[in-house]
């Protein structure tokens, strides 16, 4: 391999968490209908973003987190800010809790991640009835939380060989 | 998972823990949403969103073609199951249609006949815009869709969106070559309606469920709205036209009329934007206006697109 493709590899090993989370945003705004739009579609950036600021802070600095957010803002719709707000507190939040969770058994992370989810959902929520200037239904925040927080085990597996393996080849 | 979580110092961020960064930057997303909230039509907010769905909008089209195909198995799945139900219901359907379809083509000779007997000027015909559904926000509160038609196809803010079935929502963001459908389930969603047969004329008011509710701001008598009468759009505040289809009065919750719509937006693919010409009411009377008329028609044009959303 060359000088100029191991460096680019090198940057596209660092540059990855940033990718896939780009790649969850689309996902996102893809029209993904499973079972007639009864299964909703998972929020992948919160697992990358989640599983990265255990593992790798500094795979996933603030700043990328900040980009995936505002690209999600842009392509859904939403109100700009809304969502790098839930990302980046849900990182700060993660990253405090980092000692915690490095080590533990998997099970233990997915509980963690499901309370994660279900904070970030707590701060999409209150924002949106806010603006709305009232209660809104909590139906579908739930059923999408839910699908998030069942698809964890799944990728947090595939992410943590990815990292393991390619990213910090040891 | 050992090797997990050591710092190698080999990703983007060369500061591990970099805090301050990460406050600063929650602190710039909150204000950006503050700002985003007083100032949501703001010509660079606008910009950025028409610039990323354009350049967003050849990827979700590579996106969509698989993906379409996956909800097609996993749809047909469930077909599978009550084929002989569906069939059943749509034979009965098929029935009562035919019936319908007699009385309309009676209609329209009557119709005809009697266009005939007076001066009758058409108003302007609706041109349709074909798109297909490229995107969709995933979303648990905002409800929209992007289609492929833009500004290149005369598709402009405030243009209503229809499929097969009836009203799907309105443009709110046209960017070149793909624009954004807000769903009349949106919590932004106000769409003016009225109740076939009640006489009552309301705002369709979308609340992120899959039934709006009407909320009424007139009401020429005191008809209740009964279950099973159609919705259609008033056509009040000269943004849509009259009389498409919106859905049907499921009963009332809360002091609230709510709505069953049309559409099936888990089913809704391909779309028509209606490049509406909103006719003027204007000195139109008699024969001898019939050249200003045509004038009119196309003034209309103009006052329609300076029409956007109200809301």
């Amino acid at each position: 391999m060359g000088y100029r493709a191991e460096n680019l590899f090198r940057l596209l090993k660092a540059a990855a968490p940033t990718l896939l989370g780009v790649l969850g945003v689309f996902l996102l705004a893809a029209p993904v209908r499973l079972f007639e739009g009864f299964a909703p579609t998972p929020i992948i950036p919160l697992v990358i973003v989640f599983f990265w600021s255990v593992y790798g802070p500094d795979y996933l600095p603030p700043l990328s987190v900040f980009f995936i957010g505002l690209l999600q803002d842009l392509l859904t719709g939403g109100p700009l800010g809304l969502w790098p707000a839930v990302y980046l507190v849900t990182q700060f939040i993660v990253m405090s809790q980092r000692a915690y969770f490095l080590g533990r058994e998997q099970k233990v992370v997915w509980i963690g991640f499901a309370f994660a989810a279900l904070g970030a959902g707590l701060i999409l929520w209150l924002v949106m009835s806010l603006m709305s200037g009232e209660l809104l239904p909590l139906r579908f925040l739930m059923l999408q939380l839910a699908a998030t927080a069942a698809i964890y085990p799944l990728f947090g597996a595939v992410f943590g060989e990815l990292h393991r393996r390619v990213l910090v080849e040891v | 998972m050992e090797f997990l979580g050591q710092d190698r110092r080999e990703g983007l961020g060369r500061k591990a823990h970099s805090r301050f960064v990460l406050v600063l930057l929650i602190l710039v997303s909150v204000l950006l949403l503050l700002s985003s909230l007083y100032s949501a039509q703001a010509s660079v907010f606008k910009k950025a969103r028409e610039g990323v769905m354009d350049v967003a909008s050849p990827v979700l089209s590579l996106f969509s073609g698989p993906i379409s195909y996956v909800n097609g198995v996993a749809g047909s799945v469930g077909d599978y199951f009550n084929v002989m139900e569906q069939n059943k219901a749509l034979r009965e359907e098929n029935a009562e249609l035919r019936q319908w379809m007699n009385e309309a083509l009676e209609l329209r000779e009557t119709i005809e006949v009697y266009e005939a007997l007076q001066g009758y000027v058409a108003p302007p015909e609706a041109q349709p815009i074909s798109a297909f559904v490229i995107g969709e926000s995933n979303d648990a509160f905002a409800r929209s869709m992007i289609v492929n038609a833009g500004r290149a196809n005369n598709v402009e803010v405030g243009q209503a969106v229809v499929d097969e079935n009836g009203l799907v929502g309105r443009i709110v963001e046209a960017g070149g070559g793909a624009s954004r459908v807000l769903l009349l389930t949106d919590i932004q969603s106000r769409i003016p309606v009225y109740v076939e047969g009640a006489n009552v004329e309301g705002i369709l008011v979308g609340n992120t469920r899959a039934q709006p509710v009407i909320s009424f701001t007139a009401s020429a008598d005191d008809l209740e709205p009964e279950p099973g009468q159609r919705v259609l759009t008033s056509g009040a505040g000269g943004a849509l036209p009259r009389g498409l289809p919106v859905g049907v009065v499921t009963g009332e919750n809360r002091g609230d009329i709510t709505v069953d719509l049309y559409a099936n937006y888990a089913r809704t693919r391909m779309v028509r934007v209606i490049n509406y010409a909103f006719p003027v009411v204007d000195h139109v009377v008699g024969d001898e206006d019939a050249g200003d008329a045509e004038e009119a028609d196309t003034d209309a044009a103009g006052v329609a697109s300076e029409l956007p959303a109200e809301d």
